[in-house]
């Protein structure tokens, strides 16, 4: 079969090295240049603020530091969760400019419950608390959003009304509910899901052991697609470039990794778990950039030898990256996914093929509701507090996602990962620009730049592919 | 809204009832109840009002300039003696309150400056809301690195803030016992975005940030977050506000001090003021009044400054018997010994 490979790739060995590259692997070219406007717009931040202030990045700058990057995975999560939804919604040729609202809905409604329905009747710390905040979270986004599709599918009013509508009612809705007061504290074991306590990072052997996992899944992968284009006498890519599509998943898996848990944990913590959990502070020399504790006399004091934790992935990236999983499998495997993308690519003939077009929307508002459910217990999990104000203008930043990640408005066209890129972008570009202490108003302008640039892009990139 | 609607109407019914009854009449034009503070203001001086045997009357802008231009023609023709304005954009208003005036009816600028020299204007110092802050950080860290939370870049508060925090720590910043490390404006106020303002703040600096001051509490419960993930939960944080959940910190020494506007306290001393202009006193003659001149355009007009109440872990007790908070919700999750009000 390899040879069958070789013969295949034989025609274009007079094309350039990359195209034979991408022809050979099939990777996504979009995808391959967000990535690499994603590197260089890090590379930017980190030799800049390097300049600023010079920091342990591979630049000399803050932004390429295991924990900047760390952080950064963490503030995106929120984000990207919601924007794998909104490519489908927006496939499907509706919007949905409600979320943001509809977040701070459900996180004030998942506070209230805890902090003052179950907290005070069964006890603060009770098991029971955060397993039913989770829970009516994502029943209450779920409803909320199949309520958005039925008036939209069944009411016959454009989405953008009714959500529009929704932006306005739900943060209504939301102030009378906690009656604008901030509700906290959370729960100490729903707090683990915002990823801001030790206990919600997996530390490095379960990072390594998941990436391992993760790694043989690609391989595995693989090799099964390959046997089933094989069974089907579909045309396969030559064994080099399966090869180096399983080099380049695993080094990205590995990579992400390893720079993940070389972030140690912050020092006060390592000191506050090491007094709860007794356990003995080696003596040392003292070294105030040192990430590790030791014990200088009866003082306990940063050194560079001594007892260190390291963080490696946390909860909510991890939530993230599953849901990215689960949504690529639902939206490329499942009849689901074919039904929306072909309502999507010409509702009428979707239509006149026997798909419930109707049932379809009301199904893909509520999937978005439900996201948006998981969302708001990311976002109120990590501000350990939920507001009115928590998840405002959300919409925003979700739907600029889905669109620089080359979702397409006019419908029929959005990849999931490319919505994540596209949240990762964002927030980069907002963290970075955090970091290097640029005023608010200047963010503002970059960002909304950036979106109608990545447009521009992609559709010049469109209209050349043609 | 519509009950607000109906609200106002029958409010405004029942004044042409009352007219002609005795006492004075008050009216109050509030530019929106879309946050809660303002239910508090309306029933300390709707209560004040009454018991002094007046009526009182009012409308709500819901938010609108134009609204609130129309809510005031509507209150000048029912003749009462004072109208307090609450001003949702302190330059549109200008018109109404010169209508005010020649109606020879007396207004009051509540909470919200306007700049008109006719009028009372009675509000927390704003200013002094910042300089408490900083005095109170600074007493428990007088040197070290400064982080500072602003608020949105839009609202003339969060420069008002900043002003009073920089007169108390100027000698402190020129001297270097203080630095400023970092200094952002913070979208709409919004906690979620003063949280990843102080993370980008601790990256940068490595952690090394001694104190923070944000300009609200419920940037503040960002702020906190951020620094419990890091492990640095207890150095100084200050806020303002009075927050629930911030004086809940407050017990728990995550946060150093929340400068609590007692609104019921302002309500009091607007209709205090008010039912004595009604009765003919002169503005500069009320208890308390004082010049102010601090405005955009420096008009000096006749004030009243009521300073604002620092809540720190030695006078929770203050917020409690106020029932501005319970002792449960100030109290949760500290452990006994540690702060006085709670035990």
């Amino acid at each position: 079969m390899s040879k069958q490979g070789v013969s295949n790739a034989a025609p274009e060995s007079r094309d350039s090295l990359l195209k034979r590259f991408i022809a050979a692997t099939e990777i996504d070219t979009r995808m391959l240049g967000m990535v690499a406007a994603l590197f260089a717009v890090w590379c930017a931040f980190d030799i800049y603020s390097g300049i600023l202030r010079p920091n342990t990045g591979l630049f000399g700058g803050a932004f390429l530091t295991p924990r900047n990057l760390w952080t950064l995975l963490v503030q995106t999560s929120s984000i990207a969760v919601m924007s794998t939804g909104m490519v489908l919604i927006i496939v499907m040729r509706h919007i949905d400019l409600s979320i943001g609202s509809m977040l701070s809905l459900v996180a004030v409604a998942g506070a209230v419950l805890q902090v003052f329905i179950l907290g005070p009747s069964i006890g603060v710390g009770h098991p029971v608390i955060w397993i039913a905040a989770i829970l009516a979270c994502l029943a209450l986004g779920t409803f909320i959003g199949a309520l958005n599709g039925f008036l939209t599918a069944y009411a016959q009013i454009p989405a953008f009304i009714v959500t529009l509508g929704g932006l306005i009612a739900y943060s209504g809705v939301a102030f009378l509910l906690a009656k604008g007061v901030t509700v906290a504290p959370m729960d100490k074991t729903f707090k683990i899901i915002g990823g801001g306590v030790p206990a919600s990072w997996l530390g490095p052997f379960w990072s390594w052991a998941l990436a391992i996992v993760v790694c043989v899944l690609i391989f595995l992968g693989i090799v099964g697609g390959r046997r089933q284009r094989q069974r089907f006498g579909f045309k396969l890519r030559p064994v080099w470039g399966e090869a180096t599509l399983i080099a380049i998943g695993s080094a990205a898996v590995l990579g992400a990794t390893a720079v993940l848990t070389s972030y140690p944990w912050p020092f006060g913590l390592i000191k506050q778990y090491a007094e709860e959990n007794n356990i003995p502070i080696p003596a040392g020399v003292e070294n105030p950039d040192g990430d590790a504790i030791c014990m200088v006399g009866e003082k306990v004091v940063r050194c560079t030898e001594g007892l260190i934790y390291y963080t490696g992935f946390a909860v909510p990236v991890l939530i993230a990256l599953g849901v990215g999983v689960v949504m690529t499998f639902i939206a490329t495997r499942t009849r689901f996914g074919r039904y929306v993308y072909a309502i999507g690519g010409n509702p009428e003939a979707a239509d006149l093929a026997g798909i419930d077009t109707k049932k379809m929307t009301v199904k893909v508002f509520a999937l978005m509701g439900f996201l948006v459910g998981i969302s708001a217990v990311i976002a109120s999990a990590r501000l350990d507090a939920a507001t009115n104000a928590l998840g405002q203008l959300n919409e925003l930043f979700v739907i600029a996602a889905a669109v620089i990640g080359g979702t397409s408005l006019a419908g029929g066209i959005g990849t999931i990962y490319g919505a994540i890129l596209g949240a990762l972008m964002m927030q980069s570009i907002q963290s970075g620009m955090a970091l290097l202490n640029l005023p608010a108003a200047f963010q503002n302008i970059v960002v909304g730049t950036v979106l109608v640039f990545a447009v521009y892009v992609d559709q010049f990139y469109r209209r050349r592919v043609k | 809204m519509r009950k607000t609607l109906t609200l106002a109407a029958l409010l405004a019914a029942s004044v042409s009832n009352y007219a002609l009854a005795e006492g004075k009449t008050i009216a109050v034009s509030w530019k929106t109840f879309q946050e809660e503070r303002w239910k508090t203001d309306e029933a300390a001086i709707k209560s004040a009002v009454e018991a002094a045997g007046n009526t009182y009357i009012s409308t709500d802008a819901q938010g609108s300039a134009q609204k609130q231009a129309a809510d005031i023609e509507g209150l000048i023709s029912q003749k009462p003696d004072v109208i307090l304005v609450v001003a949702f954009d302190s330059d549109a208003i200008l018109p109404s309150i010169q209508a005010i005036s020649n109606a020879g009816i007396k207004s009051i600028a509540y909470d919200v400056q306007f700049e008109d020299p006719n009028a009372l204007y009675i509000t927390f110092d704003n200013v002094g809301v910042g300089r408490i802050i900083a005095e109170e950080i600074q007493k428990v860290k007088p040197e070290g690195n400064y982080a500072f939370i602003k608020g949105d870049k839009g609202d003339p508060n969060a420069t008002f803030l900043f002003q009073g925090m920089m007169e108390v720590l100027k000698d402190g910043l020129d001297s270097g016992k203080i630095v400023n490390v970092c200094e952002t404006f913070t979208d709409g106020w919004k906690p979620d975005n003063a949280q990843k303002n102080m993370e980008q703040c601790l990256t940068s600096t490595d952690n090394k940030v001694d104190a923070v001051l944000s300009e609200n509490d419920g940037m503040a419960s960002g702020v906190v977050a951020a620094l419990e993930a890091q492990g640095m939960a207890g150095i100084p944080v200050g806020g303002q506000d009075g927050d629930l959940a911030a004086i809940n910190r407050v017990a728990l020494g995550t946060q150093t001090v929340s400068v609590w506007k007692n609104a019921t306290d302002l309500g009091v001393t607007a209709a205090a003021a008010a039912i004595a202009l009604a009765d003919g006193v002169a503005m500069d003659q009320i208890e308390g009044v004082g010049k102010f001149s601090g405005g955009k355009n420096g008009v000096e007009m006749n004030s009243i400054l009521l300073a604002p109440t620092p809540i720190t872990k030695s006078n929770i007790d203050v917020a409690i018997s106020a029932g501005h908070i319970s002792k449960e919700q100030a109290c949760a999750g500290v452990a006994a010994g540690t702060v006085a009000a709670c035990d």
